[in-house]
């Protein structure tokens, strides 16, 4: 690798610029030839199989029945988009979104700044804070199932107001509530580190200026603070928010899509490997892929992330 | 250049031989002796692992794969395999709700001439017989055969006075439901959103002379028929229980096991329930479960309840087929082995060990079953088999049952004037393709 | 900031109260897979074990005792470790080109990382699916290895071409100045200084793929490359009519051991990794 900054072997007859731009290009088919592996790799998995998904999604076609498959042009996007399901399945989603997102920036916040500041038990802390982040999503949704469970959790006996035999999965609300809970426990350490390193990036200097003029902390926090971190802030936003968009794992062993709290990978999950319905499957596999295209471009224009920037790239 | 380039391109090297490794690691097992793969749900995992073994010969081995809990789980799992025309799934169990589907896609084996004759005899029941034939032609072997009945505790039915009705067979759920209701006592059933919440409404709706789809061979233009009197009987069941306070609090998210602590409970008189036969050596006293002899001497059995008065139950019916997958590399042993673990022996050890009741009459009559049960019970199970109501026999059924879960769950919500029209509506947008399920 | 008691105070209860959040539901979990799969069956609400309701090592032998269980370790442990070995081999030579070369398609290679790490996993298992069994893939260890890896491959690259840019190259220079053959710059010098890096990426790729459900239950069916969480999500116990809550439970410790084992280990790393990877300063 060092060769290509050490260039030892160059001809020395050639003059200076021929040479600048020869090793140009040298280094820019070394450049290629380095990710190009890594290219092929990510677009093998998903660009191509999203092409395919966009041919499949024009047929009416079930792997149980084979033989009646038929092409039907645009009829599965029309069915889905008029469906009322397809669309009580995006405001589950949007709304399992929306609340994720908010409840882990605040408390998320909340605890990046503690550990900014905590100067005891640094390492406990971290640590501690890594096991929600590194346990199987799956585990998480299955302790806060029992956890809710009337009859094997401590739930309803910990909550005031809440009777013990109260069924958190019986409704949509709670159920919703319930999903909520495990994704909100598994990501906010995800959130707060993300918003821990946006913290360290805030000058102290200038917090210190704005304490000398007499700001109080509240003022401090949001006039010097925040607004220094805002490029943390909002990368932080726009991961969780697409993240979330996707929630599956939970539903999945929660509810199993039962009292509405289905989300849009579920319904597409369940289209195409439960329903065999490869062509519907295919469609909403579309549609869903649209829905976090139209999300980020939403939350990068809105609140106007410059993600280079944020990623220190030039 | 050279030099790092080789450092770096190294470990891709090794790595892509670990992967290499790996993917070959197994087809490696291959020796001389073909092995079958048996897929089998997990009901009664040691008796049919021990007939694995007896079925295994000089030619064969059959070796056991588990599959999930669920009915709906089990078929996605075996669905997904064969659509992928594996040649490795030789045998398996299919619950018999599903043998249309697989057999309409061609995922299953014929069993022709002297084989379909040994699978399905006068001997066999008409009820599981039934299950296994597919526009006149046989694709699975009956293996045993599962009916829900009522269980509860006699100390209940007297304080409620309606153990002669439950006796009699006459009892409506209408009368069960107000029976625990009335005495401290619940009613436990099925009502999850999957698959045995349909078999409870099935049963409901034919239990009221009716049924959920007729016409079922014109695929998905069968006729929908739940939208009708017997729907709404049924329907009034469901919203009855959902709103009595005999509904145990988990009604939304019950299933078969959820129930059984609710027979004898700390306080309360216990429960009412339909469920499947393996309730009976649920209770049975032994060192692990706890149960006392008391206990099991007050648990009692009836005729699954009637929806409406003066009309005969139609018990739900379940239990398993065996399948041969249509992809198999060795059709002439797996047809073989599918009939050797569906012999009166296996059944009988099926019926002995796990409560898994026999598809074939002349088993009941063995020794060894009647000493291993209440000879009513057995008595019960069989009537029940015979008379009992089997859920569509469609290749949609899938999206039959997906689309009744769909609108009658939660029970809490099922309202006898509006879901039964609402079902019915769905049922033929789902099937018509013009619905998202 | 000043450090008024008040504040002190605060960032005691802040401190006590991450714990509390992070290691509750885990205490939750360890003390549900104590109670008895009997007790689980007739009901057994509360935190600890009831009287009578305990099961001692019971369950942890029980779920240990399931070979599906124990296939479904052994395939996590075996296809997690694979991608992360090939994920992070890739990814050092994409983040190395990102971080010291000038080439065209730079850009198109960091928009395609991002476009990635947002991608919906769940509209590929349909396509991949199909693609998969016909080409054999489906129900392999290299049918979950390959999607493991292109999703892991962005959060590599971005950790790895971060750490990188910190490295100071010139060091390399020096070396070869003071006779040193290229190569030995690049291990002696290069190597040590970028090794921290890679091995952050690769636990972040571990985790990734150890956590990974949709394809886990979509891409297989048997216990041939079933992971560990799909293989949770099935968990049959003794008794097939219930779910075995407390068996599960234990599983689901099991499961997490190597996570909890990894991040004592390596939990300065791992805050680093997810740190620089994400909002560079």
């Amino acid at each position: 690798m060092s060769t290509t900054t050490a260039p030892a072997g160059a001809p020395a007859s050639r003059k200076d610029k021929a040479k600048a731009s020869d090793r140009a290009v040298a280094e820019n088919r070394l450049g290629l030839k380095l990710v190009l592996p890594a290219l092929v790799v990510m677009l093998f998995v998903t660009a191509f199989p999203m092409l395919q998904a966009l041919w499949l999604s024009l047929s009416n076609y079930a792997l149980t029945a084979p033989d009646d498959r038929s092409f039907v042009g645009a009829q599965n996007y029309v069915t889905a988009l008029t469906d009322p399901l397809f669309w009580r399945t995006m405001l589950v989603t949007v709304a399992i979104m929306v609340v994720t997102v908010f409840f882990e920036l605040v408390i998320g916040f909340v605890f990046a700044l503690v550990m900014h500041r905590v100067i005891f038990a640094r390492g406990i802390i971290r640590t501690s804070i890594l096991i929600p982040y590194g346990i199987i999503t799956v585990v998480s949704g299955f302790a806060w199932q029992f956890a809710f469970s009337g009859t094997n959790g401590f739930v309803n006996a910990w909550l005031p107001f809440v009777e013990d035999n109260f069924n958190w999965f019986g409704e949509q609300f709670p159920a919703l509530v319930a999903i909520c809970v495990s994704e909100i426990w598994k990501t906010t350490p995800f959130m707060s580190l993300l918003l821990l390193a946006g913290l360290a990036q805030v000058s102290e200097d200038m917090v210190e200026a704005a304490k000398v003029d007499g700001a109080t902390w509240w003022q401090r926090l949001w006039r010097v603070i925040l607004p220094n971190m805002r490029a943390a802030i909002m990368v932080a936003i726009l991961f969780r928010a697409l993240d979330a968009f996707r929630i599956f794992d939970n539903i999945f062993v929660m509810t199993n899509g039962a009292v509405n709290t289905e989300s849009v990978s579920f319904l597409t999950y369940r289209q195409v490997i439960e329903q065999f319905q490869i062509g519907m499957g295919s469609a909403l596999s579309v549609l869903l892929f649209l829905s976090v295209l139209i999300i980020a471009f939403g939350i990068v224009k809105l609140f106007r992330v410059d993600l280079a920037q944020a990623r220190g790239e030039g | 250049m050279r030099g790092p380039r080789r450092g770096l391109w190294r470990p891709l090297g090794v790595a892509a031989t670990i992967v290499l490794a790996a993917s070959t690691l197994s087809a490696c097992s291959e020796s001389g002796k073909p092995t079958l793969n048996w897929y089998i749900n997990p009901d009664g995992q040691d008796t049919l692992t021990s007939l694995a073994e007896q079925c295994s010969t000089d030619e064969y081995d059959i070796a056991i794969q588990l599959l999930p809990t669920g009915a709906t789980d089990q078929r996605t799992q075996l669905a997904r395999r064969l659509a992928a025309n594996d040649s490795t799934t030789d045998l398996m169990s299919l619950d018999p709700v599903f043998v249309p589907e697989f057999a309409n896609a061609d995922w299953l084996l014929e069993f022709e001439g002297d084989a379909a004759d040994a699978v399905v005899d006068d001997d066999v029941l008409a009820g599981p017989a039934d299950t296994v034939q597919w526009e006149d032609k046989i694709y699975a072997a009956p293996q045993w055969a599962n009916t829900q009945v009522l269980w509860y505790r006699e100390s209940l039915a007297e304080a409620a006075g309606i153990s002669d009705a439950l006796q009699e067979g006459t009892a409506t759920w209408s009368q069960v439901i107000d029976a625990a209701a009335q005495n401290d006592g619940t009613v436990g059933v099925q009502a999850d959103r999957y698959e045995a919440y349909m078999v409870w409404i099935n049963a409901l709706v034919q239990g009221a002379g009716g049924d959920i789809v007729s016409d079922t061979e014109a695929g998905v233009d069968a006729q929908v028929d739940i939208d009708s009197d017997a729907g709404r009987a049924a329907a009034e069941v469901v919203a009855q229980l959902a709103g009595s306070p005999a509904a145990q609090s988990d009604l939304s998210v019950s299933r078969e096991g959820t129930s059984l602590g609710a027979m004898f409970p700390d306080g309360g008189a216990g429960e009412f329930m339909t469920n499947w036969t393996f309730v009976y050596k649920n209770y049975e006293p032994n060192d692990t479960n706890g149960f006392t002899d008391e206990q099991f001497a007050d648990l009692a059995w009836a005729r699954y309840p009637r929806t409406v008065e003066g009309e005969e139950s139609k018990p739900p019916v379940g239990g398993i087929d065996i399948g041969v997958g249509a992809y198999t590399e060795h059709p002439e042993y797996a047809l073989e082995a599918a009939q050797c673990v569906t012999t009166p022996e296996a059944q009988l050890a099926l019926a002995v060990n796990d409560g898994l009741m026999p598809a074939r009459s002349s088993v009941y009559e063995e020794q060894e079953l009647v000493d291993a049960y209440d000879p009513t019970l057995l008595t019960l199970f069989r009537e029940s088999i015979e008379d009992g109501g089997p859920r569509p026999k469609s290749a949609f059924y899938n999206q039959i049952s997906g689309s009744v879960q769909s609108t009658w769950h939660p029970p809490a919500d099922v309202d006898p004037e509006r879901t039964p029209e609402r079902s019915a509506n769905f049922i033929r947008d789902v099937l018509g393709g013009k619905a998202l399920l | 900031m000043g450090n008024t008691p008040l504040r002190k105070i605060g960032v005691v209860v802040g401190a006590a109260l991450i714990l509390i959040w992070c290691l509750l539901p885990v205490a939750w979990i360890i003390s549900l897979s104590f109670k008895s799969q009997d007790a689980i069956t007739n009901g057994s609400p509360g935190f600890f074990p009831a009287e009578g309701g305990f099961a001692g090592w019971d369950n942890y032998v029980a779920a240990w005792d399931n070979e599906q269980f124990r296939r479904a370790i052994f395939n996590s442990i075996g296809i997690s470790l694979i991608a992360t070995l090939l994920s992070v081999i890739v990814a050092t030579l994409a983040a190395y080109a990102i971080a010291r070369l000038e080439f065209k398609g730079k850009k198109l290679v960091l928009s395609t990382a991002l476009a990635i790490a947002m991608f919906p996993v769940v509209s590929l298992v349909g396509p991949l699916f199909d693609m998969w069994r016909a080409v054999g893939l489906y129900d392999t260890w290299p049918g979950l290895i390959i999607p493991y890896m292109s999703f892991t491959l962005p959060l590599a690259i971005w950790t790895l071409s971060a750490f990188f840019r910190e490295i100071p190259w010139e060091m390399e220079q020096a070396a070869q100045v003071d006779g040193a053959t290229s190569w030995q710059a690049f291990r002696k010098v290069i190597v040590p200084l970028a090794a921290p890096g890679v091995f952050t990426a690769a636990i972040l790729t571990f985790f990734f793929a150890w956590n990974d459900f949709v394809f886990g239950i979509s891409l297989t069916s048997t216990e041939a490359a079933r992971p560990i969480p799909a293989s949770l999500s099935f968990f049959v116990g003794s008794d097939p009519f219930n779910r075995p809550a407390s068996l599960l439970a234990a599983g689901a410790v099991i499961a997490t051991v190597p996570i909890i084992v990894i991040v004592l280990l390596f939990q300065r790393k791992i805050v680093a990794g997810l740190t620089s990877g994400a909002v560079k300063g």
